[in-house]
């Protein structure tokens, strides 16, 4: 077994997490140990001022005693030998187990995995991190004196687990970046903003930007000082990929997530293998996907990663799980049971969620749009998983007309409609693909890092 | 652990002042399903937050302070962390500033006692009474709930003397009710957070969301109009005082901070609005002394003392909200964090209030405006046209404006409520908002 770059203290504690283990098992059916630590660090460099935030650390130790029916954990601040063992035995004497339950602890498997990276952010210094953003900050400042603020951003962030139960002893040292360039402008109208992000499973290798690409920001930044409202009503609508995602996050990802089957909270549990939207509409989940921003090597129950189809060809195939509610449901496990952190209990969540890719070349797409919008940059969701009403929010669009993009900008953008007659609208697929990083939250809370994404997308939807 | 961690920083002559704050966190977890307990859990953490402020010189040779942070763990390695931070704090070029004074705490009720005496069987009992609040209910069925205890210990030492501590909790209450059959079913989902279990206040909350689950059973199509809007609760409480978690537009224009870069319209002195004020006037508190209100404390992360800010009153800016580094910039008093949000109540009752046709929203999907303009585009999840003929429930459809447009055309209701961050009138009735059905 290669190692990879734990920590110290939870490589000391991983010889006697298999006794844990066999200790949770003398009483429960199924019993795991779980070593995370969470670390992130936040640099911004604007127009005012320069900080480095630390996040509250969160690490710790999980223990999970399962009979099928209720889960019971204890979760342990730090790595003390002492409170490991405690905590075993104040987990067994405060629960009573249903016997002969039956939970599958998986496949058998050793195994250590890292995030591939050219630049690892932990080998490079903090002053080289902090000269980095302070010259994005002055790139972007030089490029229009209505610039009143270019607040750049980086935050990194490093998981560390090591998880155990009978079958499993693996870890993982996943390492994710994330860059984002807010741009703010004044005018005669007021205080307005834009921004572009890049972020991923990798080292700082992927953080660059041309400068074009930040030219485009600071562009539609000041466009916005000019944008129009745009008329409520239905339209035909080309959604760019960050777009598409959040569309298929907010429909066929948080309602297919099965906590919510088991809730009675997801009008897609009567749906499955039945038709949700047009044959051109395909809906992947995975974990696996390479260097994505939401990418992982198991999940935090061990499973590893693998893509989960969720719509084929417009019919509903299957739901995303965890532990807990496959088992529940009796339906095969997905990798997609994840924790906010140590101090939170796992759910099935969603990871890089996606539109499959179609073959229409975005140019011919664009092309059959007479009267239209195109909606480039996406600012946030929200799911409705029993009425599969969806709402996402814009930051703003372009008029389409004759096939053609122009340069009128409408702001902001709420997107509406009923989730089975958006996907039944789709009638083109182009043939790119991207994926938009972000973080996602279960009602206000367990908020986990994610992507949504796919190809350009046209449809059919209501605006306001 | 803390005694080293002081003396370590007591000795470095590279650090011009520190903070540290130890945090002890114990809370208790329960998810329950319809008919059984899906998980129990503990949580318990323990750790130290050490701030250090350095001095040096910037890319320019300028004088600067820059702040470094660390966490440490009980046990762990103390003096390579604090090099750490000291390296950093070098690193980071800000003007020169200082950290805060020690002054006289404010005693500001935070823990709920009765939880702490027995935190998961409070949990418990939670559940057990929101089963038995929806029992009066028969329309409509509890088919999940979570609650979630958290009891925190926060001791605060700096090297200006600031030696506090405080300890506080946190409630979590989520449930979802179903009503209805087959396609035609509806839910609702509920989301609460309070310092106090008595705060939860379930028996009302209970029936308001019964009420609205069976209203959505019966709701059709949106309406088209642009005339009054009455909000109450909860709904209204996070259109001004935003998420819990993460604040809306009145945070943010109030800022120190954005003072300071220039990205707030708004000035001491002169209206927060765009143009005239219709409606009644409105006047605003940043309260982080509000009796458990879920962002008040004794002291922030800094030690700046809990305050009662007097931040809008008859419709101007009268305050920013600035910790110590902005407020040293500004040349203004430290505020601290902005804490909860107080508002003035109106003159009118909400009988009065709801007497002429309206529609009323009594529930969004996300009531999320862009964070500097205000502007909104927000779906309906439920709402009622109230037309003098009757109350007839509807879903879909947006609600269009401009938060602060709204804000200068409203009336408040006389009657008041607390929801989490929010102390103010319990309804409003928005004089002139857009439905696009």
């Amino acid at each position: 077994m290669q190692n990879n770059k734990l920590k110290p203290e939870m490589n000391q504690l991983r010889p006697i997490l298999g006794d844990v283990v066999s200790t949770l098992e003398s009483k429960a059916p199924y019993g795991a140990a779980v070593l995370t630590s969470r670390e992130t660090v936040k640099y911004l460099v604007d127009n005012n001022q320069e900080r480095v935030i630390v996040g509250d650390p969160t690490a710790g130790v999980i223990l999970t005693a399962f009979d099928g029916q209720t889960l019971r954990e204890k979760a342990i601040g730090g790595f003390d030998k002492n409170d490991l063992i405690q905590g075993t035995k104040d987990l067994l004497r405060d629960s009573s187990f249903v016997k002969n339950g039956k939970v599958d602890p998986g496949l058998e498997r050793k195994h250590d995995y890292q995030t591939t990276m050219e630049n690892d952010p932990a080998q490079v210094p903090t002053n080289e991190k902090l000269e980095f953003l302070r010259e994005m900050n002055q790139r972007v400042n030089k490029i229009d004196s209505r610039i009143v603020n270019a607040r750049v951003s980086y935050v990194e962030f490093r998981e560390k687990t090591i998880f155990r139960n009978r079958a499993a002893d693996i870890s993982q040292d996943v390492q994710r970046v994330h860059m984002s360039i807010m741009v703010t402008v004044k005018g005669n109208k007021g205080v307005v903003f834009d921004w572009t992000s890049k972020c991923g499973t990798a080292g700082l290798e992927i953080l660059t930007f041309t400068d074009e690409e930040l030219e485009t920001v600071v562009k539609n930044a000041i466009k916005l000082l000019e944008a129009d409202r745009i008329e409520p009503g239905e339209y035909t609508v080309v959604t760019a990929p960050g777009v598409s995602g959040v569309i298929c996050h907010e429909s066929f990802g948080h309602g297919v997530e099965t906590d919510m089957f088991l809730k009675e909270r997801a009008k897609a549990a009567n749906y499955i293998d039945r038709r949700v939207g047009s044959d051109l509409v395909n809906i992947y989940d995975d974990p696996g996907f390479p260097g994505a921003f939401g990418s992982y090597f198991f999940d935090d129950e061990g499973v590893s990663a693998a893509s989960t189809q969720i719509v084929k060809n417009g019919i509903f195939e299957r739901g995303l799980t965890d532990l807990y509610s496959a088992t529940a449901l009796g339906i095969p496990r997905s990798p997609n049971g994840r924790r906010q952190d140590f101090s939170r209990k796992v759910y099935p969540r969603m990871s890089n969620t996606f539109f499959g890719s179609g073959d229409t070349p975005l140019e011919e797409l664009i092309g059959r749009v007479e009267n239209g919008i195109y909606l480039p940059k996406i600012s946030s969701g929200m799911e409705d998983p029993k009425g599969w009403g969806i709402q996402v929010s814009c930051h703003y669009g372009f008029e389409i007309r004759g096939g053609k993009m122009t340069d009128k900008m409408f702001a902001s953008i709420g997107l509406t409609g009923y989730v089975p007659d958006v996907l039944a609208s789709v009638s083109a697929v182009s043939s790119d693909f991207d994926l938009v990083g972000g973080y996602c939250g279960k009602g206000t809370k367990e908020v986990v890092p994610v992507t949504d994404g796919g190809p350009h997308l046209l449809m059919k939807v209501r605006l306001g | 652990m803390l005694e080293k961690i002081e003396q370590s920083l007591k000795s470095n002559p590279e650090i011009k002042a520190w903070n540290v704050r130890h945090v002890i966190t114990r809370g208790s977890q329960q998810y329950d399903l319809a008919k059984t307990t899906e998980a129990i859990r503990e949580v318990s953490s323990e750790h130290y937050t050490i701030d250090v402020l350095c001095d040096s010189l910037d890319t320019e040779g300028k004088p600067s302070s820059g702040v470094g942070t660390v966490t440490v763990l009980p046990g762990g390695e103390i003096n390579q962390t604090l090099d750490q931070a000291v390296l950093t704090a070098k690193l980071v070029h800000n003007e020169p500033y200082d950290f805060p004074e020690p002054s006289s705490l404010p005693d500001v009720e935070l823990a709920d006692h009765d939880y702490l005496k027995d935190p998961p069987g409070s949990i418990e009992k939670v559940l057990i009474s929101l089963k038995e609040q929806t029992a009066s209910y028969p329309h409509v069925r509890l088919a999940a709930a979570e609650c979630f205890g958290q009891e925190k210990i926060t001791h605060l030492v700096s090297s200006k003397g600031i030696n506090a501590q405080q300890n506080t909790t946190e409630m979590y209450l989520q449930w979802v009710y179903l009503a209805g059959e087959g396609e035609g079913e509806v839910e609702t989902f509920t989301e609460i957070y309070q310092r106090r279990i008595a705060d939860f206040n379930l028996e009302e909350k209970a029936a308001r969301r019964a009420k609205y689950t069976s209203g959505l059973l019966l709701a059709e199509g949106p309406p088209s109009q642009i005339g009054p809007v009455l909000v109450q609760g909860g709904t209204l409480a996070s259109m001004v005082a935003g998420e819990v978690l993460s604040g809306s537009l009145i945070q943010t224009l109030s800022a120190g901070e954005m003072k300071y870069s220039g990205e707030t319209p708004w000035e001491i002195g002169k209206s927060i609005f765009r143009g005239d004020v219709k409606g009644d006037s409105f006047n605003i508190w940043a309260n982080r002394q509000l009796p458990y209100g879920m962002h008040s404390n004794a002291f922030d992360a800094e030690g700046i003392p809990a305050q009662r800010i007097a931040l809008i009153q008859e419709n101007k800016l009268e305050a920013y909200i600035s910790d110590q580094r902005f407020s040293s910039y500004l040349d203004i008093p430290a505020t601290g964090e902005f804490g909860n949000i107080e508002l003035k109540p109106g003159k009118i009752s909400t009988e009065e209030l709801t007497r002429e046709p309206h529609i009323e929203i009594a529930e969004f999907s996300w009531f999320n405006p862009n964070p500097v303009t205000g502007d909104f585009a927000c779906e309906i999840r439920l709402g009622y046209v109230v037309d003098g003929k009757g109350r007839k429930p509807f879903k879909g459809g947006l609600l269009l404006g401009n938060l602060l447009d709204a804000l200068a055309d409203v009336t408040w209701s006389s009657e008041t409520g607390f929801y989490s961050n929010y102390l103010g009138p319990s309804a409003a009735r928005f004089n002139n908002l857009q439905i696009a059905g």
